[in-house]
């Protein structure tokens, strides 16, 4: 076949391509007949009111000397990692506010950090491409320097996001800029599969973020700069399961809903949104007003345990807005609290037991809130 | 007559040897390179037709597959009583009695926190909870120093900031530098940020930056607080 030849298959195909895409639209757009705000209101959802004292700033945990980018929660026995701008990954006991381990990385531009299921590792990566894991249980030199136990490398772009998968310690994931996600065996420091990529279904920009499901560990989350999650299947990697689309600029961050076949998304067009995995609903829209009329991109998102509050960074001074899931309202703002970070809050993360956010900011700064009243919601 | 002979930038009979030579021979005429099928380019076409047709495929199968799905309404109620089933200790599920309440707030403020797996605490930075504060100040306050609100009397610290005396704030602790800098001095009170120190690495590698449509090339190091994507980090 000629190359014209192939041209104009590729010009046909893509108008085939468009036109099911508009049809698949029109078609969601008709089963979307309600969403969760207007559906809990019609059930008569009171919404959830927090007092002055009800959540407040338990822990300020201070040691880091550059802006925190990412931080990750033990599955037990309440310790965080957190990476900075420092270059630093310091490990923190989150009752104590004591750090246990503070160790230098190689590449300072890390971008994100996460503890191994059995908490006795920790993996980080960044501009550097490469994703380098630390046992906590070598000895560091007088620098705080750790050797490197296994460096996964095979990106072709920067490493954004890395999450072990849950009870295992021997894979994780990441998502890179190089518009693919990655499975890796840590044991061998090999790539067991890669999501997307040139020639492969999947997203086609930068992937920002990933996160898999408690639920089902074979299942995870990817947002991109091609304002677009995608759900995966890590035992079927040549496609995504899904698509989801909505968003109207690039998908910054994306974490599980606690019963596993939701998930939310914040993204740069100023909204978190509230998808359903197995039909690919767009179920709600957490959109602020004020403020730029709502535009302010989201840096990170947290769900409560029980999924009634998204907690929800947003890229200004220290906005954290609190949303009600159910009825769509914001009901607090971190950032409004006292002792609040003094700027943007770039992670956040939900301890396992869900009794305790933790917040991490430019500021370079750590905060972990908890619940100080009591209250009922009916 | 013999022919004139004609040496590298010699001269016979007021012609240059260079004008000679060109007026006997045609002029030069390269030819075109051959056309060579573009073999790499015809293949990334058939391959971007490839994953189209693929595409269409999947669409194809969504579309069946969107035939049978329930409406949103379905997922919404199984949103609504997930939600409502689980307990959520930052949000209790039912009120507790004054005293109760009290209980919390006696547990926390004042008292040393128990090692509980939740966070009951609403300590403040006035409860003498087991915590120990790092010796730095933190804003106007300073642990255990008998400061003003606008002057810091910070001796070593236990983190990583290194506090020097007689500043007005935070802002004048200086991040020692570990980037195999010499250590600073706080030359500057103002800015805290930077580390005044050269470094010995050298980094030439171009970084490709987040969220951005360009390449930041790090190739030297004047200051440890220049980064690569300042733009974006």
């Amino acid at each position: 076949m000629s190359v014209s030849e192939l041209k104009e298959r590729h010009a046909v195909a893509t108008e085939t391509v468009n036109n099911l895409r508009d049809r698949l639209r029109q078609r969601r757009l008709q089963l979307l007949d309600t969403d969760v705000a207007k559906y809990s209101v019609a059930q008569g959802r009171s919404p959830v009111k927090f007092g002055a004292t009800d959540l407040v700033c338990c822990r300020t945990l201070l040691g880091h000397t550059g802006k925190v980018y990412s931080l990750d929660w033990t599955p037990e026995r309440n310790r965080i990692v957190s990476a900075s701008q420092d270059g630093r990954l310091i490990v923190w006991n989150a009752l104590t506010s004591q750090k246990t381990h503070a160790i230098k990385l190689p590449c300072a531009w890390v971008m994100t950090c996460a503890f191994s299921p059995n908490g006795q590792t920790v993996a980080c990566g960044g501009l550097d491409s490469v994703c380098s894991i630390f046992s906590l249980s070598s000895t560091a030199d007088k620098d705080g320097t750790v050797p490197v136990s296994r460096i996964l490398s095979g990106h072709r772009g920067y490493v954004s996001c890395c999450q072990y998968v849950p009870n295992e310690d021997t894979h994780l994931i990441t998502s890179s800029g190089d518009q693919t996600c990655v499975l890796w065996d840590v044991t061998t420091g090999l790539k067991t599969s890669v999501f997307g990529g040139e020639f492969q279904s999947g997203h086609t920009a930068d992937v920002l973020s990933v996160s898999i499901s408690g639920s089902n560990p074979n299942w995870f989350v990817s947002g991109s700069c091609d304002t677009t999650a995608c759900l995966w299947d890590t035992r079927a990697a040549s496609r995504a399961v899904r698509t989801f689309h909505g968003h109207q600029g690039d998908v910054n961050t994306v974490k599980f809903f606690p019963d596993g076949y939701r998930f939310g998304t914040g993204s740069d067009d100023g909204t978190c949104r509230l998808y359903d995995l197995r039909t690919g609903h767009q179920l709600q829209v957490y959109q602020a007003h004020g403020d730029g009329g709502g535009k302010l991109p989201v840096t990170s998102i947290a769900f409560s345990a029980s999924g009634r509050l998204l907690f929800a960074g947003y890229a200004n001074n220290s906005t954290c807005y609190v949303w009600d899931t159910l009825l769509g309202e914001v009901v607090l703002d971190l950032g409004e609290l006292q002792d609040s970070h003094k700027n943007r809050i770039s992670c956040l993360g939900m301890s396992a037991d869900g009794s305790a956010l933790c917040t991490g900011s430019w500021d370079s700064n750590l905060k972990i809130w908890a619940f100080g009243g009591h209250r009922r919601v009916t | 007559m013999s022919a004139p002979s004609c040496s590298v930038g010699g001269e016979v009979g007021g012609e240059t040897c260079s004008a000679l030579a060109n007026s006997s021979l045609p002029p030069p005429c390269p030819k075109s390179p051959p056309e060579y099928p573009d073999l790499y380019g015809k293949r990334r076409e058939a391959a971007r037709v490839q994953m189209l047709e693929r595409e269409i495929g999947f669409l194809e199968g969504e579309i069946k597959f969107i035939q049978g799905v329930q409406p949103a309404s379905r997922c919404c109620k199984e949103v609504s009583d997930f939600v409502v089933a689980n307990s959520d200790p930052l949000i209790p599920a039912q009120q507790k009695s004054q005293r109760h309440g009290r209980f919390w707030k006696w547990l926390c403020c004042g008292i040393p926190c128990l090692s509980l797996a939740s966070f009951c605490c609403c300590c403040r930075s006035e409860c003498s909870c087991h915590l120990k504060k790092p010796k730095c100040c933190i804003g106007s306050k300073c642990c255990g120093g008998s400061c003003s609100s606008n002057s810091c009397c910070c001796s070593s610290c236990s983190c990583f900031r290194c506090c020097c005396r007689s500043c007005p704030d935070l802002s004048c602790c200086m991040p020692t530098c570990f980037r195999s800098c010499t250590r600073p001095s706080c030359l500057n009170k103002k800015k805290s940020s930077c580390c005044r120190c050269s470094c010995k690495i050298r980094l030439s590698s171009c970084f490709r930056c987040p969220k951005l449509r360009l390449r930041c090339c790090f190739c030297n190091c004047k200051n440890l607080c220049s980064n690569p994507c300042c733009l974006a980090f």
